[in-house]
């Protein structure tokens, strides 16, 4: 009698502790997505602002990404809708967050992602917190009680603030890379994979396919992350998956990019004339799939040549 | 692959809690092995193939402890029936048997410590001094991986061997037993350091997981995670900044950083022993406490016979006493009586054996200088304690101030803790010659400009955090009151009913889950006594 007690006891314990904790969750979680809001990844996170089953095209990965693709160039170029949710150092599991967030209000027809997060070491806790701060998300942002106000607890969730450069972050600086082309030295050596890494991968594979998009791997031109020996581990990877895999630093000739001057941190990085050259080469790439329309004479999508037209008066030279 | 960074991991959690369930299912006998195959999994899990060393050192602490049992037995055997004085010298001929056995296995363990652990050190010092001579000699500088866990593991089979020797503990001839006294996961990495005596025979037991103690050792837990998340790691940022870059900022900052790096040692250490302990406690094991509330100190030896109190034993035990009672410190001491009288003449050897114990008790912490001065400095404000006592006794007394008065005893309290903050300032700089400017800047670059013009809150900590830590002190410190007071907190709550159980265990894990300095921004503090 008395362990079937405890047994109760300890079930009221936990069913107790969750009920708190999806209390505590709902009075921590944002009440907007905009720069104050204490969104985590608020740029990134600015697809929650767009309008339902707006979006073509998805870019997911790190910096990398984020400094190379230029959303706002293809939407004038092609006419496609296309977001960027890339964040600092992100990590395989944060991917496939960022997708099922896309998933659950946008349909793209193609998710493009940047290669450099696939080899990027997370661990079992990584994993564990996410799903853990997906269910309950106080634990991913606990630490609003700084700047929460006693109004914001009661209010509901609205997400409607959508980032100007979607998702793009534009670096205009110049530090010459180090290295030239030289870094993609060809040879037969594979960099492996991480047994954990390849499970996320296949992961996000499995829910491309179960929302009707198609996977493609891309490459952006990076001296200091990328090498050959990672690229014949994507390449392996992608044909395994049946994915097609775009690697920019071996088309040279298609994509130009002068080392001296398209780069922002030595090499690590593109700047936005580097940024505009990755960015013309995938807009033609896209045009190729012949799985998008063009959207530009559209009415809907009135707002995307605004923001185009914003964005061309804070860079440098006009796209 | 499972690997396991610190006690505070998901990865530790997790092996835990299958340990608990196979702990709770399997049979009494086969509960033994299952702890000794999670010490296992968790040392392999953070030291991988160094396991072959911990494994090592107990084979060989097993073997040495029967070589010495059957030299004991041996003798004891052979001196039946003898007269006297051939008993003497058959005594005395075995003792120098055992002795060479003991010489043997410290050289063994002690002398494996030494070279992982402190051979850069010293060869990088030769090399120093070959450059000061002008000698162009280098001797190479070696770098080891460590396994984790030595420095504590190495002190327990060390005390081991030497209570076999002393005759305080037979022999163990069950490998398993000690194999599990050695290894016990939940304190390989930072202690407590057991002896035999204290924790091998209940491990081996392996007794049943009683709800009482489950509750207890969950308790301990969590009040551990309280302060490794809301105070050491939150405390972390400053500390980075203020040590990594000391002469950017004022006397008022760098104040701040030695009491904040004090306290965020404490936070770390303290709440490592409480997991430790609450872990251990689950389990039905009572291991040996490490604090007991050390910043109510009136004075340095107190201080030290509060904090990490099993190392403090240790030293007394196996290196203060031996040295104190060897041949050489007796002749000194009765010499001494002779020349400087009752009071001072046992004073001379009683330092001999202390700077023995502050030199160990710094090179201990780690190989390096700043180090060895933290030893050394605690040696002198110890000693000189101990020489000006009767004096400061004689100016009380004269002065009628009566020093077991409340604030007699605050003022001695807090001049203990600036003793201490300064100690811990030179422990934590890695450079001894920046400790120095540092403690300079304190008294020659004061000033409160920086909470004026808002620098304080640039380190990557807002007025928040710094308000979180206040609020957690204050509650550290009720608590404290009421533990020196004899309360017994944890047990106190265990006993209401159990609504008001719930919600005091739901107050402190939202506590952690909201204040404590975790995700995205902070930078988790690394188990600060792990990498000693």
């Amino acid at each position: 009698m008395i362990y079937i007690k405890r047994i109760f006891v300890f079930i009221m314990f936990i069913l107790g502790l969750a009920g708190l904790l999806v209390g505590s969750s709902y009075i921590f979680l944002p009440k907007s997505n905009g720069l104050n809001s204490g969104m985590e990844e608020f740029k990134a996170n600015g697809i929650l602002g767009e309008k339902e089953n707006s979006i073509d095209v998805l870019f997911l990965g790190d910096s990398e990404i984020y400094c190379s693709v230029i959303p706002l160039q293809i939407w004038q170029s092609s006419g496609y809708t296309s977001y960027v949710c890339g964040t600092s150092g992100q990590t395989l599991d944060y991917t496939e967050v960022m997708l099922k967030r896309t998933f659950e209000k946008q349909s793209p027809k193609i998710v493009v992602m940047e290669t450099n997060a696939i080899y990027r070491k997370f661990t079992v806790k990584n994993v564990i917190f996410t799903k853990v701060s997906d269910y309950f998300s106080v634990f991913r942002y606990h630490n609003r009680w700084k700047t929460m106000s006693i109004d914001e607890i009661n209010k509901p969730a609205e997400y409607t603030f959508t980032d100007e450069s979607k998702g793009y972050r534009l670096k205009t600086g110049i530090k010459p890379a180090v290295k030239d082309n030289s870094y993609m030295s060809p040879t037969d050596k594979i960099l492996p994979i991480e047994k954990i890494n390849r499970q996320s991968v296949e992961r996000i594979k499995k829910l491309c396919d179960e929302n009707g998009a198609k996977l493609i791997f891309f490459s952006t031109p990076s001296t200091k992350n990328w090498n050959y020996m990672r690229h014949n581990g994507i390449e392996a990877l992608a044909k395994e998956l049946k994915c097609e895999y775009i690697d920019l630093n071996l088309l040279t000739k298609e994509v130009p990019v002068d080392w001296k001057n398209d780069t922002v941190d030595k090499g690590d990085h593109m700047n936005y004339f580097g940024a505009k050259k990755v960015t013309s080469y995938l807009s033609e790439y896209l045009e190729n799939t012949g799985l998008l329309a063009d959207k530009r004479n559209d009415s809907d999508y009135k707002t995307w040549n605004e923001a185009a037209e914003e964005f061309n008066k804070n860079c440098p030279n006009k796209i | 692959m499972f690997s396991i960074a610190t006690y505070f991991s998901v990865e530790a959690l997790l092996l835990l809690l299958v340990t608990v369930a196979l702990y709770v299912c399997l049979p009494q006998k086969a509960r033994r092995y299952v702890l000794l195959i999670s010490s296992y999994v968790f040392f392999f899990s953070i030291s991988g193939k160094l396991l072959v060393f911990l494994l090592f050192s107990t084979l060989s602490v097993h073997h040495i402890g029967l070589w010495l049992s059957d030299v004991q037995n041996e003798c004891s055997i052979r001196t039946k029936g003898l007269e006297r004085e051939e008993r003497k010298a058959l005594n005395a001929e075995y003792n120098k048997k055992q002795r060479k056995i003991m010489a043997f296995a410290c050289i063994l363990h002690i002398g494996l410590l030494l070279l992982l652990k402190y051979t850069p050190f010293f060869s990088q010092n030769i090399n120093a001094l070959f450059g000061l001579l002008g000698l162009q000699l280098r001797i190479p500088v070696p770098k080891f991986l460590i396994p984790i866990g030595i420095s504590f593991y190495t002190l327990q089979a060390v005390a081991y061997l030497f209570d076999v020797y002393r005759k305080k503990i037979p022999a163990d001839r069950n490998l398993l037993r000690l194999a599990l006294f050695m290894s016990f996961f939940p304190q390989i990495m930072e202690g407590p350091i057991c002896r035999y005596s204290d924790t091998a025979e209940a491990l081996y037991e392996a007794p049943k997981m009683h709800y009482g103690n489950f509750v207890l050792g969950s308790q301990r837990m969590l009040f551990g995670l309280m302060k490794k998340l809301v105070i050491a790691d939150r405390l972390n940022l400053l500390i980075q900044n203020v040590y990594g870059e000391p002469n950017k900022y004022d006397g008022f900052v760098i104040a701040l950083g030695a009491v904040g790096y004090t306290f965020q040692l404490y936070a770390d250490f303290s709440g490592t022993m409480d997991l430790v302990i609450g872990t251990a406690q689950m389990f039905g094991i009572k291991l040996p406490e490490n604090f007991k509330r050390p910043f109510f100190s009136a004075t340095i030896s107190e201080f030290w016979k509060r904090w990490h109190i099993t190392l403090g034993t240790w030293f007394k035990d196996y290196i203060f006493f031996p040295v104190s009672m060897s041949k050489p410190m007796k002749k000194l001491t009765t010499k001494a009586r002779k020349k400087l009288g009752n009071r001072y003449g046992p004073l001379i050897a009683g330092s001999v054996s202390l700077f023995c114990v502050w030199f160990c008790n710094g090179l201990w912490h780690g190989a390096g200088w700043n180090y060895i001065f933290f030893g050394m400095y605690h040696f002198v404000l110890i000693l000189s304690g101990n020489i000006i006592e009767p004096v400061v006794i004689k100016i009380t007394q004269k002065l009628k101030i009566n020093r077991s008065a409340f604030p007699y005893r605050c003022v001695q309290i807090v001049r203990t803790f600036i003793l201490v903050c300064f100690g811990e300032m030179f422990f934590r700089q890695e450079s001894l010659k920046q400790g120095f400017k540092m403690f300079g800047k304190i008294f020659t670059d004061f000033t409160f400009k920086t909470l004026k013009d808002g620098l304080l809150f640039e380190f990557g900590m807002d007025r928040q955090d710094y308000l979180i830590i206040i609020v957690s002190a204050v509650l550290l410190f009720i608590i404290g009151i009421l533990q020196e007071k004899g309360i017994e907190i944890r047990a106190s709550i265990a006993k209401r009913n159990i609504a008001v159980q719930f919600a005091v265990y739901y107050a402190l894990i939202l506590f952690i889950v909201v204040f404590g300095a975790y995700g995205a921004g902070y930078v988790p503090l690394d188990p600060i006594y792990a990498g000693f």
